[in-house]
């Protein structure tokens, strides 16, 4: 069953266009993530999903009806904002009732809701404070409670977690996630942090300029990103951007690298389909961890070592290939030190390539 | 060994600068108002009645001024264009703030419109008003002329309504500062708040009265301070649009002290009332004051 359709909306306020054409579809129960850098019209996306703004053109389908002309409080949705956007005066049973008092919920009823959301959230002990003596954290919850306790069929979460120091940001990112496992209704939830829209999302639309770039899961999004922009803006430290040609040698379709220990061809897989752009300018996208130290005898790059990065697990290894800077994630045994000399291989089935002009994926 | 000694460290200037830069200002303040008031309280135990004389009658002054009727029609007056101005004006300044808080065109303009009676002086909002509400002049002519002759307004001239009048000047002019600080509370406001309010359902009244003015409070009670000791001081809005009359009538205490002091020799009386005021605005801005003091300290 379809849980939220949106079928060639567009915004523009005079000759600004926020929007330009979003088609998203996905199935109850989902969680679906929109991402991008701010500016990219997910903040706005989200405000037409709740029915705050009008789109000025297209459809919008909650369930099985178009909610075009259906007042927020209409569409059985309940959402979490950046600020919280909790009602200061009122404590925190006021805050999560208010919803409830409105929509004429018997007071029984109420208490009941209450009750429950605020043990799953652990919350009950909170139930008397104001919002003004909640740690944000705690806010958060009660944000989440007010939510709840509508028990929508859409949720919606705008940038939940960007208020908050980091590691409450972590602990409450598996909150979240446990939640919607617990629950299973549709979650839309707009982040521009990467590691937000991996970890938590069963579909991720990746915007920018008001365009989706690319729509799927999370492993399609990462292992074959649509666009450069996709590939830049997925994964953290991001993709090696490399500018090479394409090249023929030994009957091999491949590409020749250029590091301090001199040029070597290295074939890519299935390469024979890139025959017709022989001699053309691409550009290689290979991830960090994608580059491997090479074993003792097998063909590698001497690449020689400019700056290192431990990160605890991994060493994050700072190079040049074809003049671009290059990281590589190793091993932190495995790692040089700078000024030392790595041999380095990339792994081929996973590296991608890229148009140069339209900056789409060729592989 | 070294050793650190504060104040040494300064020269004599710039230990003594600051003292004496604020000398005269404090040394007017403490004559003029703190002196002043001390004198008046000692005149209100006096026998003074022209000029200022120095025989101690005890509390005299005090029963004469409680048995005079018309003040009594000063105090009450007083209730009546307080209560009002201040809940007429706040009424109208919410109003007008929330109103303009919708995202409309030419706010700006708007804004400074209403915001110009409080430009003016009291007495250029008393004289202005004292025309138009003239039933030989004003609004009574106006629709006389237009040919309902039957209708009449003249409260200006009447000993019951004289009183109403002020309070319709004093919200005209009071109205818009109060609209200008709720808009800036308003525009404090998290707009999502808003927004989460609606997809709760409540509709824009319910959103107002139950969140966004509940959150505004702080701003109530700055604007019902400066609004009250307005009311209570109001004295050149009653001299220039009524006079005080007809009669008495439209008295409150501040033209009454006047009258007593300045006008009819009973100086002694006029101390005495004088003193009453500032035991009523002090009954106000006191607890304020200590309320607002206490609160800083705790924050």
């Amino acid at each position: 069953m379809g849980a939220l359709a949106i079928k060639n909306v567009t915004k523009r306020f005079g000759d600004t266009h926020i929007l330009k054409g979003i088609d998203i579809h996905i199935d109850a129960g989902q969680f679906l993530i929109l991402v991008g850098p701010s500016g990219c019209g997910k903040s706005t996306l989200m405000n037409i999903i709740a029915g705050l703004e009008a789109p000025t053109s297209g459809e919008v389908q909650i369930g099985e009806r178009v909610v075009n002309d259906v007042a927020p409080k209409d569409r059985d949705i309940a959402m979490v904002f950046q600020s919280y956007a909790l009602y200061p005066t009122m404590n925190v049973r006021q805050n999560i009732a208010f919803g409830m008092e409105t929509r004429g919920v018997p007071r029984k009823e109420q208490e009941e809701t209450i009750t429950r959301v605020s043990k799953m959230l652990q919350i009950d002990h909170l139930l008397d404070r104001k919002p003004g003596q909640l740690s944000g954290g705690q806010r958060q919850r009660v944000a989440m409670g007010r939510a709840l306790a509508r028990n929508p069929t859409l949720f919606l979460f705008d940038e939940p977690l960007s208020n908050l120091d980091a590691k409450l940001r972590v602990e409450m990112r598996t909150e979240i996630k446990q939640l919607h496992h617990r629950l299973k209704t549709t979650i839309v939830y707009v982040t521009h942090d990467q590691i937000e829209a991996m970890t938590l999302g069963d579909r991720i639309a990746v915007m920018k300029d008001g365009v989706i770039q690319q729509f799927g899961s999370p492993e399609e999004i990462y292992e074959r990103p649509a666009n450069l922009f996709v590939a830049g803006f997925i994964g953290s430290p991001s993709m090696n951007f490399i500018d090479c040609h394409l090249a023929e040698q030994g009957g091999d379709v491949g590409i020749s690298l250029q590091s301090e220990g001199g040029v070597r061809f290295v074939p890519l897989l299935d390469g024979r389909r890139f025959a017709d752009r022989l001699g053309q300018k691409v550009i290689l996208g290979v991830r960090p961890e994608q580059i491997e130290v090479a074993e003792e005898g097998e063909p590698a790059l001497e690449c020689k070592v400019h700056l290192t990065e431990p990160t605890g697990p991994d060493t994050m290894i700072f190079t040049q290939i074809n003049g671009k800077e290059v990281i590589a994630r190793v091993h932190p045994r495995a790692a040089g030190r700078p000024g030392d000399s790595m041999r380095l291989k990339l792994d081929v089935r996973k590296v991608v390539l890229f148009d140069p002009q339209t900056e789409a994926r060729l592989n | 060994m070294t050793q650190f000694n504060g104040p040494a460290q300064y020269g004599f200037a710039e230990r003594w600068l600051p003292r004496l830069v604020l000398a005269p200002s404090f040394l007017l303040t403490l004559v003029f108002v703190y002196g002043f008031i001390a004198w008046n309280g000692y005149l209100s135990f006096t026998a003074s009645r022209l000029l200022p004389n120095y025989e101690w009658v005890g509390l005299a002054q005090y029963e004469t001024l409680f048995a005079n009727e018309r003040a009594w029609v000063a105090v009450k007056n007083l209730f009546i264009f307080g209560g009002l101005f201040i809940g007429g004006g706040m009424a109208m300044g919410i109003l007008l703030a929330v109103f303009l808080d919708q995202k409309i065109r030419g706010e700006g303009v708007l804004r400074t419109l209403y915001l110009y009676p409080m430009a003016l002086s009291f007495i250029v909002t008393g004289t202005a008003w004292k025309w138009m509400l003239n039933p030989g002049l004003g609004l009574e002519k106006l629709v006389h002329d237009w040919g309902f002759t039957s209708f009449t307004f003249d409260w200006l001239v009447n000993p019951d309504m004289s009183i109403y009048t002020v309070v319709i000047a004093g919200i005209w002019q009071s109205s818009g500062f109060v609209m200008a600080l709720f808009l800036a509370g308003l525009r404090g406001i998290d707009d999502s708040i808003i927004k989460a309010a609606q997809i709760d359902g409540a509709s824009l009244p319910r959103i107002y009265w139950r969140i966004v003015l509940p959150a505004l409070r702080p701003v109530f009670f700055s604007t019902l301070m400066i609004l009250a000791h307005i009311a209570i001081k109001s004295f050149d809005l009653v001299m220039a649009l009524t006079g005080g009359g007809p009669g008495f009538s439209s008295d409150v205490p501040a033209t009454f002290m006047y009258a007593s002091a300045f006008t009819r020799g009973q100086m002694g009386v006029g101390a005495a009332s004088a003193m009453m005021m500032l035991a009523t605005v002090a009954a106000i801005v006191v607890p304020y004051l200590y309320s607002e003091l206490r609160g800083s300290r705790n924050a």
